[in-house]
């Protein structure tokens, strides 16, 4: 009997519950509604001709030009209308984006989009949490704290290379280049997995190599663990063992407890490295920097050389260009020669994490060199309006 | 240096000795009494950093007990504890709750000993603190002192444990404060006094470790005898700073250790207390005292002037007085009134002069009648001589003339050739007391006295070997670096000629005359002459030079007068001395310049003296 009852109770709540909330699964794109879009940088201007502030702001700006522009050719400048068009622009602010009825690969189903910028980390997590916002990128750290707070976390495959590089020597204002032995105390003194699994919350991969696993298919060959062992017995060979300067964005959190970890690493092999900020733009005396590198391609050859792009005018490195096509051991050996220098000492590699809201559907997290999106998604009806419309 | 001035420094002396023995004690009653107070200062001091220690380790160990027992930590303790228990959901904890808790210093340690969150480093998670696992009574232990690793370096920390088991496994909570700059400007110091923290944190001394309470401490290098000393033997300890040449920015530094849980010295708090109220306290005594010293020996001074002068006024008198009666005012008189003393010796002064002046006058007396009986008897003794002759003439003339006319012719012109020869000599007597009566003054020139020496010998040398005299040899003994002398050459050689001349009269049979000459102690001239004759008795010696004295038949007793008349007005001194049969000897000495008023100096002689002097029975000294 008690069974029977228990039974007949589950039923009728599972009816109760399938008539007030909408089906997920089984509903159909909903055209309208106003997507919320939170970032942490300030865009000063969205006109493509003007280029961005400062490195932080580029990728946003990159972002929302993709949303207003169609780019027909890679590294092309000549543009069409976007997904939609810009209704309202604050300078560092708000822009408001409306749904261009006859874009050429058919209308949003959003009607508008409202970007909030310069809003922070914390503050993202938090709008996101109390929906008053309905999509945010949020950095790779917190998004474990976002996850426990009952954000919907949606994660890129990891594209971002966080990397130690050791700056060429001899130019103005920075320091002497750092000694080779020391180089590799310090590459093999840092511990990839406590900064994985601490400062990221486990986000991200430990890496060795320039390349992902996801994408090269020979990042396990590139050692992640540390020797603090080895990187002692080096140390010990250099006397004096020079004091080095790690500088590191300053507007930059992830940098900064990464950087502040590898001085206690280094320390531990004897290794005299303090941790510097660097404020963008402005010359530091640093004998090394921490790198975001953030892939363009899925294509690894690709990915590679745009790697050898950015580090080749930070450091000493061979910038010959891969052979097009490259086959995978010739990556592999590009690869290999670089991260043996010690010159570059891959940290970590970081996803791309955004936070949406419940009401966001088709989602799909971009790939590296895409952009979000957001022409793509559609927002779901209100619960208070479905409970509405069903009642109707 | 007079009576009075001696008095007046001793007076003087006695006043600044006195003053200055006041104003030492004052002062060092006064220093005592600084030093007494500053150390009761830096007792009070010491004390009460003590109390504030206790109260922030009290309130330390209340604050990570009290995070021990929040929720949240037994929830992370409840977490870790379970066989997969993820650590790194908490790796941001620490510092939120440190600061929550108003804590420096905060680290989670998991059961392993492994840095689970840090405030004070947070990119120090995952490493290990292997200290906190050592068996100890963490709840009994309350607060200690560490040397703690920060982001910035070593750091010194007021720390405290907690423990948080759940089921077999411990989560350890170390948290606490920094020992710096906070904690000394925490302090309430008295005016004057400051307080300095020398974290140890290094086996050197090292200047940047030494804070107050605005940060790192000027002059730090100063401190490095005592950290030093403190580092070697750790103890309380007292060293004085001076930070200048001037005592007044010098400081007195109370030491104390601060130990850690094993006894290590990990901090030094150095309390100091400013010398500039003592040194200018000091200043002030000594300026006052300079100025008491001062006024006292302004005042002293006229007193002891004053006191002086009364003092040594009768003195002075009684001086006065010996000095007039030294020249020659025998009616020099001291009026001294009172009863003291001082007046009693100006009354004896007194008497002794009126003494003197009467026995002087009655020696006067009697040396007058005694110089007129011994010219009076000379005048006999000289007259009676020629006068025999004249009568036995004159009487040979009156038996001539009666026995007839042919013989008194013959007797006459005998007779009258005789009265005229004995009338020659008495003119002559006559002349030569006449002569002796009108010596004259000396007429100063440039004298060499060998010159007149080797002239006068020269003199008589026809004399000293005379045909039927026996032989008397001359030795010249004579100084070839004498100085030139002012002196009359002719009176020197008239007196040479005299002494010469006894000493030929003293050696009938012959004999040595030795003449010497030899520089004086005074810049003058000595001159000897010796001869080898009989000698003279004492009482010869005594009256050797009075006038009209002579031990010859014929002689007039003025010749040595003579002598000793020119060598009074030469200034110089003469002397004789004797032995009987051995010869007699006269010395002479003149100065270089004679005084412009020569003395007469009595004619003494000390016979009892010279007899101690000379223990030969006929040894005698007669001193002119």
């Amino acid at each position: 009997m008690k069974r029977r009852l228990s039974l007949l109770a589950a039923a009728s709540s599972a009816i109760v519950l399938l008539t007030a909330l909408p089906v997920r699964t089984a509903r159909r794109p909903r055209y309208g509604g106003t997507l919320r879009v939170e970032i942490g940088t300030s865009i000063k201007s969205l006109d493509p001709a003007v280029p961005a502030a400062n490195s932080g702001e580029e990728p946003a700006k990159e972002q929302i030009d993709s949303l207003i522009y169609d780019v027909l050719e890679p590294k092309s400048k000549f543009t069409v209308n976007g997904a939609f068009h810009v209704t309202a622009f604050e300078a560092g602010k708000r822009a408001a984006l409306a749904a261009t009825e006859d874009y050429r690969l058919g209308r949003p189903f959003v009607d508008s989009i409202e970007i909030t910028m310069g809003r922070a980390s914390r503050d993202r997590i938090v709008d996101l949490e109390l929906n008053k916002a309905d999509f945010a990128e949020i950095p790779a750290e917190d998004a474990r704290r976002a996850a426990e707070h009952g954000v919907r976390v949606s994660r890129s495959r990891p594209d971002e290379l966080l990397a130690l590089v050791f700056l060429r020597g001899g130019e103005p204002k920075r320091s002497r280049a750092v000694d080779g032995r020391v180089r590799e105390a310090i590459a093999l003194s840092i511990d990839r997995a406590a900064i994985v699994n601490f400062i990221l919350q486990k986000e991200g991969e430990p890496a060795g190599g320039l390349l992902p696993h996801w994408s090269s298919g020979t990042a396990f060959l590139f050692s992640t663990v540390a020797d603090v062992v080895h990187a002692k017995e080096l140390s010990a060979q250099i006397v004096p063992v020079p004091k080095i300067v790690l500088g590191y964005d300053s507007g930059d959190s992830l940098e900064q407890a990464v950087a502040e970890r590898i001085a206690v690493d280094a320390r531990e092999a004897r290794v005299q490295l303090t941790a510097q900020a660097v404020r963008p733009g402005l010359e530091n005396a640093t004998d090394a920097r921490l790198v975001r590198l953030r892939m363009q391609s899925k294509s690894p050859g690709l990915a590679l050389e745009g790697f050898v792009d950015t580090l080749g005018t930070l450091t000493k490195i061979e910038e010959k260009a891969l052979p097009d096509p490259a086959s995978p051991e010739e990556i592999y050996e590009r690869e290999r020669a670089i991260v043996s220098s010690y010159r570059v000492v891959p940290l970590v590699w970081l996803p791309r994490v955004y936070g949406l809201s419940g009401r966001v559907r088709d989602w799909t997290p971009p790939g590296p060199g895409e952009s979000w999106p957001l022409a793509d998604v559609w927002l779901d009806e209100p619960v208070e309006a479905a409970v509405e419309e069903g009642k109707k | 240096m007079t009576f009075r001035t001696k008095l007046f420094l001793i007076f003087t002396l006695a006043l600044v000795v006195s003053v200055g023995l006041v104003a030492a004690a004052v002062t060092e009653v006064t220093r005592r009494a600084f030093d007494q107070m500053n150390a009761q200062h830096s007792d009070a001091l010491v004390a009460q950093f003590q109390r504030e220690f206790a109260q922030r380790s009290e309130d330390v160990v209340h604050r990570v007990q009290g995070i021990a027992d929040a929720e949240g930590t037994v929830r992370m303790a409840i977490d870790l504890s379970r066989p997969k228990g993820d650590v790194s959901v908490y790796v941001n904890d620490a510092a939120g709750v440190a600061k929550a808790h108003q804590l420096d210093f905060l680290d989670f340690i998991s059961n392993d000993g492994s840095i689970i969150s840090s405030a004070e480093w947070p990119a120090r998670f995952g490493y290990k603190i292997d200290w906190v696992l050592q068996p100890e009574d963490w709840v009994a232990r309350g607060s200690f002192l560490m040397k703690a690793d920060t982001q910035e370096g070593p750091a010194l920390a007021l720390l405290s444990v907690s423990r948080v088991r759940v089921g077999d496994k411990d989560l350890y909570i170390v948290g606490g404060e920094r020992l710096g700059r906070e904690f000394i400007a925490s302090l309430v110091l008295p005016t004057g006094m400051r307080a300095l923290l020398y974290r140890n944190l290094d086996p050197t001394f090292q200047a940047a470790d030494l804070i107050d309470s605005t940060g790192p401490a000027t002059q730090a290098d100063q401190f490095a005898a005592i950290v030093q000393k403190e580092q070697q033997e750790p103890g309380e300890q007292i060293a004085k700073i001076n930070w200048t040449a001037d005592a007044a920015n010098a400081e007195v530094f109370h030491a104390m250790p601060l130990l850690g849980r094993q006894k290590e010295l990990l901090g030094i708090l150095l309390i100091g207390s400013s010398q500039h109220d003592v040194v200018t306290l000091q200043r002030q005594i000594m300026l006052l005292s300079v100025g008491v010293v001062g006024i006292g020996l302004l005042v002293g001074a006229l007193l002891g002037w004053w006191g002086a002068a009364r003092v040594t006024r009768p003195v002075r008198q009684l001086a006065e007085g010996a000095r007039e009666v030294a020249g020659g005012n025998w009616n020099a008189r001291v009026n001294v009134r009172g009863r003291n003393e001082i007046a009693q010796l100006a009354k004896a002064f007194n008497q002794m002069t009126e003494q003197l002046v009467d026995q002087r006058e009655r020696l006067i007396q009697a040396e007058r009648v005694a110089a007129w009986r011994e010219v009076a008897r000379r005048l006999a003794h000289e007259l009676k001589n020629p006068l025999f002759p004249l009568q036995t003439t004159v009487e040979n003339l009156q038996r001539a003339k009666e026995r007839g006319y042919g013989e008194f012719e013959e007797v006459f012109h005998e007779s009258t050739g005789i009265l005229l020869a004995e009338i020659e000599n008495l003119k002559n007597i006559v002349g030569r007391f006449s002569e002796f009566s009108k010596m004259p003054h000396p007429e100063l020139g440039s004298v060499q006295l060998n010159e007149v020496v080797r002239s006068v010998v020269k003199l008589f040398e026809a004399q000293f070997g005379a045909v039927g005299r026996p032989p008397i040899t001359p030795e010249l003994h004579l100084d070839d670096h004498l100085p030139l002398i002012q002196a009359d050459a002719t009176l020197l050689h008239r007196a040479l000629e005299n002494l010469i001349l006894n000493a030929m009269d003293a050696m009938p049979s012959g004999g040595v005359l030795m003449l010497r000459t030899s520089p004086a102690a005074d810049g003058g001239v000595h001159l000897e002459i010796s001869d080898t004759g009989t000698g003279l008795t004492s009482e010869e010696c005594e009256r050797l030079f009075t006038p009209y004295y002579t031990t010859k038949q014929h002689g007039t007793g003025l010749g040595l007068a003579i002598v000793q008349s020119v060598v009074s007005d030469h200034g110089g001194r003469i002397w004789v001395e004797s032995e009987a049969g051995v010869g007699t000897s006269f010395h002479i000495e003149l100065p270089k310049h004679p005084p412009r008023r020569s003395v007469s100096f009595p004619i003494s002689f000390d016979y009892e003296k010279e007899k101690e002097k000379e223990p030969e029975p006929e040894k005698h000294k007669q001193e002119a």
